[in-house]
C-alpha cells in the first residue's frame, strides 16, 4: 500500500514538474521575452571581437560566473586532497601493464597535450576553450598515471600552477578595473582582426589561464585518488 | 570611493595566492589570510557611509545589466559585509591557536573561500551569479565540516553534502525557470518582470528557491544536517556556520520574497514554519548532553526566531530580525569559540565533564556566561533589545495569529534559559574538579573578548545600530526596480 501511495505521489509530482518545466526542454513561444539572448547574439561579435558567441558570453558577459566556476572546481580539487590523504608509501604493483599499453600511452600523451593546447588557444574561434581543453590535457595525464606504475608527478608544481592561473585570472580582471573602463574583467586589449588567433582582446588569455587551472586541478584530483588508501 | 568588488576578489585572490605559496611558506600562509581579512574589514567599513547615501552599482566586464553581471550594494550589502568580515577576522585570529597540523594552508584557503562565497551572495545583483557564490559557500563548508578527518565529521560532511546538493539543484531549477519565463537574470530586471509570469509558475519558482535556500538556512524540516555538521566541525568553523552562513542564506530568502518576487502572501506560511523551527530547535537542544550539539540546536531555534521576525511583513519586524542576527552572530560565536577550548582542554564534549571548570578557566567561563545571557535576552545585554523589538514588532501587527506565535516564541525562550542556565550551573559548580586544566591562550581570548564588547556596549550605540538596520529593512521591503538601480 505504501509503495502504491508513494508511486502515485511521485507520478503526480513528475507530471506536475513536466508540465511546468517542459518549456526548458522544448522551448515554447516565449522568444519575445528572451531579449537578453538575442541582444547578446547581435552585439557580441562587434563588442568582443570573438567569432564564437558562446565564448564571448562565458568569458566576458558572464566572466564573473566563470571565475566562480573555476573556484568551484578549485574547491572540489582541494576537497579531494583534504579527504584523500596520501599514504606516503609507494603502492604495491596491482597490475603489470603490458608493454604495448605503456608505450602506446607514452606515444599518445604528447598528441593529447597538443590537442588540448589547440582547443584552448582556439576557444574564441571554434567550439572549445579553457574547460574542455584543460580536461583533454588532464586526460593525457590520466592515461600516463593509469598505465605506468611509478610516475614522477610533481604535486607542488600542480598547486603552484593552480594558484598562479587563478591569480592571473583575477590579475587580468584587476587590470581592467584600473584601466579606463574602470570595470572588473573589462576587455582592455585591442580586439584585433576578427576570426584570427590574435583577436578578441583578453578572451584567449583568460581561456589560457582557465585551461591551465582546469588541467592542473583535474590531474591532481586523479593523482590524489590514485595515491590514497 | 572603494569598489565593493574588492570584498570578493581580495579573499579569492588570497586563497589562490596561498595555494601558490604554500610549498615554501608552509603554515605562515595564515598571515596572508590575516592581511586579506583586515583589508576586507577596512573596505566594508569604508563602504557603509557611502551606500547609506546612495546604493552603489558595480558593472562587471564593462557590460551593462541585464546583459552582464553587476554587484548591487545597498545598506543590506554593506551591513552584512561588515558582519561577515568582522566576524571572519576575529574567528581567523582564534584559528591561529586553535587549528594545528601540517597542512593548515588548506584550512586557510577554505576559510577565505567561505568568506568569498558569503560576500558574493550578499553583494551580487544577478540570480545566476548568486547560485555560483552559493556553490562556493556550500562546497567550502562541506569540506570544512569534515576538515579534522574524524569519523563523525566525515559522516556529517557527507550528510550535509547530499542535502546541500539537493538544495542547490532546486535553486538551479528555479534559476532556469526564471530565465525561461522572465528572460532575464538580473535581480532588478527580474523584479520588474516577475509579475508578468504565469501565477502557477511563479509559485513553482518561489517554492523551488525557498526550499533550496532553506536547506542552507536550516529551516524546518530541511535542517536535519545542521546538528551533526555544526557540532562535528572544528569549533572555529561552527562559529562561522552558525554565526553568519545560515543567516546569509536566510536573508537571501527574505530579500527574494520581499523585494524581488514581491510575493508577501507566502509570509504567513513562513512565520508558521519559523515558529515550528524555533520550538523544534529549543526542545531538541534541551535533550542534548554534548555541548556543541546544544549550541547547534540552539542555532536552529535562533534561526526560527529571526525568520519569525522577518516574516511579519513590516519594517519593524525586519529591523528586529536584523538586530537579532547581529546578536546571534556575536553571542553564538562566543559560545562556540569558548566551547572549542573547553573541548580541547578537557578532551570531552560532555557537559557533565565541565563540573567546576570555571575555577580553572575563569575568563572563558565568564565570556560563556555573557554569551548565554545575551542569547537569552537578559538586560542590559544587546540580546535584550533585539528580542524585545521582535516581540514588540509582532504585537504591533495586532493580529491574533502573531500574538499566539509570540507566546510560543516566549515559551521557546523559557526552554532555552533552562538548558543554558543548567550548563552555567555545572560550570560554576563549587565541588567539581576537572583536574589540571589550563586557561585558553591569549589570542583566542582576545578574539572572544571583541565579540563580548559588541554585546556589552551594543546598547550604547543602539540608535546608530537601529539606524543602519532600519535602512536595511526599508531597502528590503521596497521592491527592486531597474530604474532605481541605474
Amino acid at each position: 500500500m505504501r509503495k502504491v501511495i508513494s508511486f502515485l505521489l511521485l507520478a503526480g509530482f513528475v507530471f506536475y514538474f513536466a508540465t511546468l518545466t517542459g518549456g526548458l526542454i522544448i522551448p515554447d513561444s516565449s522568444a519575445d521575452r528572451n531579449s537578453v539572448g538575442l541582444d547578446i547574439l547581435s552585439r557580441s561579435a562587434g563588442e568582443t571581437g570573438s567569432a564564437n558567441a558562446v565564448t564571448s558570453v562565458v568569458v566576458l558577459y558572464r566572466g564573473f560566473d566563470t571565475l566562480g566556476e573555476v573556484t568551484v572546481l578549485f574547491l572540489a580539487a582541494l576537497g579531494v586532497s583534504v579527504f584523500m590523504k596520501s599514504t606516503g608509501e609507494k603502492r604495491k604493483k596491482v597490475l603489470d601493464q603490458s608493454f604495448i599499453l605503456k608505450t602506446g600511452s607514452r606515444l599518445l600523451f604528447p598528441l593529447m597535450f597538443l590537442f588540448g593546447m589547440y582547443i584552448i588557444a582556439h576557444g574564441h574561434l571554434s567550439p572549445g576553450g579553457g574547460f574542455p581543453g584543460g580536461v583533454i590535457i588532464a586526460t593525457g595525464f590520466f592515461v600516463i598515471l593509469l598505465t605506468s606504475e611509478s610516475v614522477n608527478f610533481n604535486k607542488t608544481l600542480m598547486s603552484v600552477l593552480e594558484g598562479l592561473a587563478g591569480l592571473s585570472f583575477i590579475g587580468l580582471g584587476v587590470v581592467g578595473l584600473l584601466g579606463p573602463g574602470n570595470s572588473f574583467l573589462q576587455n582592455f586589449l585591442p580586439l584585433g582582426e576578427f576570426n584570427t588567433v590574435f583577436s578578441a582582446g583578453i578572451i584567449p588569455l583568460i581561456y589560457a589561464v582557465v585551461g591551465i587551472k582546469v588541467g592542473a586541478e583535474l590531474s591532481s584530483v586523479v593523482y590524489a585518488m590514485k595515491e590514497s588508501k | 570611493m572603494v569598489n565593493p568588488i574588492l570584498l570578493i576578489i581580495v579573499p579569492l585572490g588570497t586563497a589562490f595566492l596561498i595555494s601558490l605559496t604554500a610549498s615554501f611558506l608552509k603554515n605562515s600562509t595564515k598571515y596572508l589570510a590575516l592581511l586579506a581579512m583586515i583589508a576586507n574589514v577596512w573596505v566594508s567599513i569604508k563602504l557603509l557611509p557611502a551606500v547609506m547615501q546612495h546604493p552603489i552599482n558595480v558593472v562587471i566586464a564593462g557590460v551593462k545589466p541585464p546583459l552582464g553581471i553587476n554587484l548591487f550594494v545597498g545598506p543590506l550589502g554593506a551591513v552584512f559585509s561588515i558582519l561577515i568580515s568582522a566576524a571572519g577576522l576575529l574567528i581567523l585570529l582564534y584559528s591561529f591557536k586553535y587549528i594545528e597540523g601540517d597542512s593548515q594552508h588548506k584550512y586557510y584557503t577554505l576559510f577565505l573561500l567561505l568568506i568569498t562565497g558569503s560576500h558574493g551572495m550578499i553583494l551580487t545583483g544577478d540570480v545566476f551569479n548568486l547560485f555560483v557564490f552559493f556553490e562556493i559557500l556550500a562546497i567550502s563548508s562541506y569540506i570544512l565540516v569534515g576538515y579534522e578527518g574524524k569519523r563523525n565529521g566525515l559522516e556529517a560532511a557527507v550528510k550535509y553534502l547530499i542535502l546541500g546538493s539537493i538544495g542547490s539543484i532546486l535553486i538551479l531549477v528555479a534559476v532556469a525557470l526564471i530565465y525561461q519565463e522572465a528572460g532575464t537574470l538580473n535581480m532588478a530586471d527580474l523584479a520588474d518582470k516577475f509579475g508578468m509570469i504565469d501565477p502557477s509558475k511563479r509559485l513553482m519558482i518561489l517554492v523551488f528557491f525557498i526550499t533550496g535556500m532553506g536547506v542552507e538556512a536550516a529551516v524546518f524540516p530541511l535542517n536535519s544536517w545542521l546538528p551533526d555538521a555544526h557540532s562535528s566541525a572544528p569549533s572555529s568553523i561552527s562559529a562561522m556556520l552558525s554565526g553568519f552562513v545560515i543567516e546569509v542564506a536566510l536573508i537571501i530568502i527574505v530579500k527574494f520574497v520581499y523585494s524581488i518576487f514581491a510575493m508577501t502572501e507566502i509570509l504567513g506560511f513562513l512565520s508558521l514554519v519559523a515558529v515550528i523551527t524555533l520550538l523544534v530547535g529549543e526542545f531538541a537542544a534541551y535533550k542534548q548532553s554534548n555541548i556543541k550539539r546544544v549550541l547547534a540546536y540552539s542555532s536552529i531555534g535562533q534561526i526560527g526566531l529571526i525568520l519569525f521576525a522577518m516574516s511579519l511583513n513590516s519594517t519593524d519586524g525586519l529591523n528586529a530580525g536584523l538586530m537579532q542576527i547581529i546578536n546571534h552572530t556575536a553571542s553564538k560565536s562566543i559560545l562556540f569559540l569558548v566551547a572549542g577550548f573547553l573541548i580541547v582542554r578537557t578532551g570531552s564534549y560532555q557537559i557533565s565533564d565541565y563540573r567546576g571548570i570555571a575555577k580553572k578557566m575563569p575568563v572563558s567561563a565568564f565570556f560563556f556566561v555573557v554569551g548565554v545571557l545575551s542569547l537569552l535576552g537578559v538586560p542590559p545585554f544587546f540580546g535584550f533589545f533585539s528580542k524585545l523589538s521582535v516581540v514588540m514588532a509582532a504585537l504591533h501587527t495586532g493580529s491574533v495569529f502573531n500574538t499566539v506565535m509570540v507566546f510560543l516564541v516566549l515559551l521557546g525562550t523559557i526552554i532555552e534559559s533552562i538548558y543554558f542556565l543548567r550548563i552555567i550551573q555545572i560550570m560554576y559548580n563549587r565541588e567539581g574538579d576537572v583536574g589540571s586544566v589550563k586557561e585558553a591562550p591569549f589570542l583566542p581570548l582576545l578574539a572572544i573578548a571583541a565579540f563580548t564588547v559588541v554585546i556589552l556596549a551594543g546598547f550604547l550605540v543602539l540608535p546608530q545600530i537601529t539606524g543602519y538596520t532600519g535602512s536595511v529593512a526599508s531597502e528590503i521591503v521596497r521592491k527592486m526596480q531597474m530604474a532605481q538601480v541605474f
